[in-house]
C-alpha cells in the first residue's frame, strides 16, 4: 500500500497546487465580498439588507454542487463565456461569501452597542468607528468561524472536479483510473487534506489566543 | 456665536420623542448657559437619560429642535425643511459634545491612552505624538498617571470612568453629557469620580448630568431639573428645588423620599 501511495504521490502535485490555488483565490475574493455584505447586513438601511439576507439565505440554503452546476450551465446561456475554471470558483466564491457575510454579521452583532456609541461621541464617522472601534473587536469572533468557511473551501474544491477541473481529488482520481488501486490514493489523497485542514485550524488557535485581550 | 452670553450654549425647544406608541419626551424646553452645570433629576423612565442621548443625536428625535452654539444638531435646514444630517456633518458636530457613559464604554482593545488618543488624533487631526501628550496630560489630571498602559479590563470601575472622562474632555467639547456616570460603580468608588466632575465644573465646564446622586447635584449644579412622565415639572437652582419646591410640589416630594429610602 506504501508503495503505491508513493508512486502516485508525484502525479498530485499539480492537483494540489490547483486545489491549493482555487481555494487561495476563493477565500481571498469570500473574504472582501463577506466583510462587505456582513457591513451591509449589519447596519445598512432596509433597502440594502434585505436583498443581502434574500441572497445569503438562498445561496446558503442550496447544495454547493447544485451552485456550481447551475452557474457552470447557466452562465453560458447568458452569452457570457467564461472558462471552466472561472465559473467554478465564481459558484464557490459565491457560497463562501454568503457564510463569511453571516460570520461578520455575527462578530459584529456581538460588540456591545455602546461601542459604536463611544465612537460616535468623540466625532468618528462610520467609516472610521468600522475600522479602530468595531473590526478590531469583531476580529477575535470573526477569526474561528471564519477559518472554518476557509476549511469548507478547501474541502468544497474537490467539487470542481466534477466539472473537469484537474485538482487534488481529480489527479486521485486519475491515477487510480491507471493504477486500479483506489484505497491507497483515496487514503493518501484524505491525509493531504487533512493536513491542510488541520494547518490551518492549528492557525486559527493561535489568532485565537493572540486576539484574547477581553477576560469572558 | 459663543462668548455671547445671553444666548444659551445648549437650547432645547419643544423637544418630543416616542418609542413606537410609548412617548418618552413630550415637549421638552431646556436652556443651559455657557458655563452652567445643569443636573437633571427623575424617577427612571422619566425621559431624562433619553434627553441627554438627543442632545448628541445617539437618539434621534421626532419634533422640536436641539441647538448647540446655535447649530441644530439632528437636522439641516434645507430651504425651509428638515432633512436628517449627514454622516460627516453628524460626526463634526457631536465632536464638540462630548459624553460619559454610565457603563463607560471604554475601547477593550487600546490603552487608556490609546483610548483618549483614538479622537484626538482621527477626529481632530492632531499628529499622534501631539496627540499622546494631550492625553497624558488629560489621564494625569483625572489621577491615572500609573495606569497610562494599562488596558481597560486591568482597571478598576472608577479608573474605567476617568479614563471614560478623559476621552471626553480631551476633544475640548462646547458641552460635556454625563449620563448616570456612577451608578455602575460601587459605593467606595463614586467619590473618586465625582471630584473630577467637580474639578471640571469649577474650571467652567459646561455640563449636563443625569444623576441619582443629590447631594452631588446639591453641590455642583447651577439648575436642577426634575423630569416626570416626559416633561421638565420643576426647574430651579439647587437650593429652591430642594427646598421650597420639595415642600410644594407632590411628585418631587415623593421622588426624592424614594432615593432618600434606597440610601438609607
Amino acid at each position: 500500500m506504501i508503495d503505491v501511495m508513493l508512486k502516485g504521490l508525484p502525479f498530485l502535485w499539480q492537483g494540489l497546487l490547483v486545489t491549493l490555488e482555487a481555494a487561495a483565490v476563493v477565500v481571498v475574493v469570500a473574504l472582501v465580498v463577506g466583510v462587505v455584505l456582513g457591513i451591509g447586513l449589519s447596519y445598512g438601511p432596509r433597502w440594502i439588507a434585505w436583498p443581502i439576507r434574500l441572497l445569503s439565505d438562498f445561496v446558503r440554503g442550496l447544495p454547493l454542487l447544485v451552485l456550481i452546476f447551475s452557474i457552470f450551465y447557466m452562465l453560458p446561456l447568458t452569452g457570457w463565456q467564461i472558462s471552466n475554471f472561472a465559473s467554478a470558483l465564481a459558484a464557490l466564491a459565491v457560497f463562501e461569501a454568503a457564510h463569511v457575510s453571516e460570520v461578520v454579521r455575527g462578530a459584529i452583532q456581538s460588540i456591545h452597542p455602546g461601542q459604536n456609541e463611544a465612537g460616535k461621541a468623540i466625532g468618528l464617522t462610520f467609516s472610521q468607528r468600522m475600522l479602530y472601534v468595531i473590526l478590531p473587536q469583531a476580529l477575535r469572533r470573526f477569526l474561528p468561524p471564519w477559518i472554518n468557511t476557509v476549511v469548507d473551501t478547501v474541502k468544497g474544491s474537490s467539487l470542481l472536479a466534477l466539472v473537469g477541473i484537474v485538482d487534488l481529488m481529480l489527479s486521485i482520481q486519475q491515477v487510480i483510473g491507471r493504477t486500479f488501486k483506489p484505497m491507497p490514493m483515496y487514503v493518501l489523497g484524505a491525509l493531504m487534506y487533512f493536513v491542510i485542514n488541520y494547518t490551518l485550524s492549528q492557525i486559527s488557535r493561535r489568532l485565537e489566543a493572540r486576539f484574547a485581550y477581553v477576560r469572558e | 456665536m459663543s462668548g455671547n452670553s445671553t444666548v444659551p450654549l445648549v437650547r432645547v425647544r419643544g423637544l418630543t420623542k416616542s418609542f413606537g406608541s410609548n412617548q418618552v419626551l413630550k415637549g421638552v424646553d431646556l436652556d443651559v448657559m455657557k458655563g452652567q452645570v445643569v443636573s437633571v433629576i427623575g424617577a427612571s423612565g422619566s425621559g431624562k437619560t433619553t434627553l441627554l442621548r438627543c442632545v448628541n443625536l445617539l437618539e434621534t428625535y421626532d419634533g422640536g429642535s436641539i441647538q448647540v452654539d446655535g447649530v441644530e444638531v439632528g437636522y439641516a435646514d434645507a430651504n425651509g425643511r428638515r432633512r436628517p444630517r449627514r454622516e460627516r456633518e453628524l460626526a463634526r458636530i457631536r465632536a464638540d459634545i462630548g459624553m460619559v457613559f454610565q457603563l463607560f464604554n471604554l475601547f477593550p482593545h487600546l490603552t487608556a491612552r490609546d483610548n483618549v488618543v483614538l479622537g484626538l488624533h482621527k477626529v481632530r487631526g492632531m499628529k499622534r505624538t501631539e496627540a499622546r501628550q494631550v492625553a497624558e496630560q488629560w489621564l494625569v489630571r483625572v489621577g491615572l498617571a500609573d495606569k497610562l498602559d494599562s488596558l481597560p479590563i486591568e482597571l478598576s470601575g472608577g479608573q474605567q470612568q476617568r479614563v471614560g472622562i478623559a476621552r471626553a474632555v480631551a476633544m475640548s467639547p462646547k458641552v460635556l453629557l454625563l449620563d448616570e456616570i456612577t451608578s455602575a460603580l460601587d459605593p467606595e468608588l463614586v467619590g473618586e469620580v465625582l471630584t473630577v466632575v467637580r474639578e471640571l465644573a469649577n474650571d467652567g465646564m459646561t455640563m449636563i448630568l443625569v444623576t441619582h446622586e443629590m447631594s452631588f447635584a446639591r453641590d455642583v449644579s447651577s439648575r436642577v431639573v426634575f423630569m416626570d412622565a416626559g416633561r421638565i415639572a420643576v426647574e430651579g437652582p439647587p437650593h429652591e428645588v430642594f427646598g421650597a419646591a420639595m415642600q410644594t410640589h407632590e411628585r418631587l416630594r415623593s421622588f426624592l423620599a424614594r432615593i432618600e429610602l434606597k440610601r438609607a
